[in-house]
């Protein structure tokens, strides 16, 4: 703990006097560099909790500024940040919360172009970003750079998380492996959703983050957490790595980035 | 009645079909407590302002210090410092970010004789505290009011959650007759008053709102390592010393 100051002994004191965590366990989250994907629904208690942590470097994408109908879920923005650049208001409270956390604004959406040079600094990425032409991206890059993915999604009343580990578990690919035709999709407008859902499958991932910055507890590689509000009933799927898949199966098809056009065309990739 | 302003900030939740405008101008008209302004306090009065619930009720007698701050997401490290109280911390956050909502700070010690004062006109209150013997002095002040109350407890990466519903479950005596000895310097990851704390936000959501699926006479576990999560029936007490008498 010599290179710890007695301030930083004291705010992570719960931490380290827990047998998974210790002194030593403290430094691995110090040393550890997150790359959230969104600073909304999904984002904002992923980077709060991961900044209460004390992870040394939280970066954070988005392209979105932030809007009166955020603040139902999204809890890094207050209403005097309408209008500002959701990067920088997350910045704003998370430092405000631990000034010893390193926070890295991308006020960007992510591209083919962008995406490898921006993940390449992180050791994992914590994807809050609910959109097809994000998630096939992000999860290419993340496969093809060999970087683990903690992902969130919510539909209304359920949430999911799971951990994507290339090579080592299952990739979104290995799911889904191609996109709906932009036919398919019912529809693009925005569904309704209880504020504290994004929240709750939030915090999990943040949980999983650091479990596996700890190397502790089981994550959730391999394994869909379901979370249903509606009845409060969590529950596991077991889901496999396709030996097939595109991306990460034995005989890998896409080697490049492939920028999918957003469906609905009506309005750009949120988060 | 909502404004055209509460109908936009509240959009994404007013388009559920199982809220609407009814569940929506339900939150807004409730007021809810939040007895402890710590790891779990901070988080579900968050989300409740986030919500729109229309008036919260915030009681802590302490301030925060430094090893709060790695769960205690409303209190900063300029809090500690200027030695403001936890009630009022979390009033000052709570205001800035929706400034639609009426926050009340109590910074005081609540006994059997004052918590009325602090408590009285609320439709729920929501236990986030870190002690057995406070909790047993709202459970038993919910019990005789017939207030509809939410309880949560954290340690490590492990908590518990029910809803007690004063006549219909069991209460906090029923289910715990003995209580646990007390733990000053319980260890704790943030995340997991996060966890427990939104899981009791959701709760009291359901409740207010008339929601299905609550946790009525049912203890959630949580283990936020394994995700071996489960549910256990908790049973009247028929000598209980608190819900006792009530339910006869
Ligand atoms: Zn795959
Ligand atoms: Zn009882």
């Amino acid at each position: 703990m010599a290179d710890f100051t007695e301030d930083q002994i004291i705010r992570y004191s719960r931490h380290i006097v827990l047998p998974q965590v210790g002194g030593k366990g403290q430094k691995k989250i110090r040393e550890s560099k997150v790359l959230l994907i969104g600073a909304g629904g999904l984002g904002s208690p992923a980077g709060y909790y991961l900044a209460a942590a004390g992870v040394g470097r939280l970066g954070i994408v988005d392209q979105d500024e932030v809007d009166l109908s955020n603040l139902q879920r999204q809890i890094l923005h207050r209403t005097a940040d309408i209008g500002r650049p959701k990067t920088h208001s997350a910045r704003d409270r998370i430092i405000e919360l631990n000034p010893d956390v390193e926070v890295v604004p991308y006020q960007t959406s992510l591209t083919s172009d962008n995406v490898m040079e921006i993940i390449e600094d992180y050791d994992l990425v914590v994807n809050g970003c609910d959109n097809f032409p994000t998630r096939y991206l992000l999860n290419d890059a993340c496969v093809l750079a060999d970087k683990t993915i903690v992902d969130g999604s919510i539909f209304v009343f359920e949430g999911q998380a799971t951990v994507f580990k290339p090579h080592v578990g299952p990739c979104y690919r290995c799911l889904y492996p191609e996109p709906p035709p932009p036919g398919m999709v019912p529809s693009c407008q925005e569904a309704g959703v209880l504020g504290v859902l994004p929240g709750i499958i939030g915090s999990i991932q943040a949980m999983e983050a650091l479990k596996l910055i700890l190397e502790i507890g089981e994550p959730l590689i391999g394994r869909l957490l379901l979370y249903d509000a509606l009845a409060t009933e969590f529950r596991i799927l077991k889901i496999r790595r396709d030996p097939d898949c595109p991306v990460c199966g034995d005989n890998p098809t896409i080697t490049e980035l492939i920028d999918y056009e957003e469906f609905c065309g009506l309005r750009p990739a949120r988060c | 009645m909502l404004t055209d302003r509460d109908r936009e900030r509240y959009s994404r939740q007013i388009l559920m079909d199982r809220l609407g405008e009814e569940g929506q101008e339900r939150l807004k008209s409730s007021t809810v407590g939040v007895f402890g302004c710590g790891g779990l306090g901070t988080i579900t009065s968050l989300y409740f302002a986030a919500a729109g619930v229309g008036r919260l009720v915030l009681v802590d007698s302490q301030k925060p210090d430094l090893s709060n701050l790695n769960r205690q997401v409303l209190h900063w490290e300029k809090d500690v410092t200027e030695g403001v109280s936890k009630a009022e911390s979390a009033k000052y956050k709570l205001s800035n970010f929706n400034r639609d909502i009426v926050v009340e700070a109590h910074t005081a010690m609540v006994t059997e004789d004052n918590i009325e004062e602090f408590f009285g006109e609320t439709d729920m209150v929501v236990d986030c505290l870190d002690n057995f013997e406070s909790r047993l002095l709202l459970n038993r002040f919910c019990i005789e009011t017939g207030r509809p109350m939410v309880y949560a407890a954290v340690h490590g990466f492990y908590g518990q959650l029910t809803s007690i519903i004063p006549g219909k479950t069991p209460c906090l005596r029923c289910i715990f007759p003995e209580s646990p000895p007390p733990e000053p310097f319980f260890p704790i990851i943030g995340v997991t008053p996060g966890v427990l704390g939104l899981l009791e936000a959701t709760e009291t959501i359901k409740n207010i709102v008339g929601l299905p699926g609550t946790l009525r006479g049912e203890l959630l576990i949580v283990d936020l390592l394994s995700y071996e999560m489960g549910k256990v029936k908790t049973g009247f007490d028929n000598q209980c010393s608190v819900c006792g008498k009530w339910r006869k």
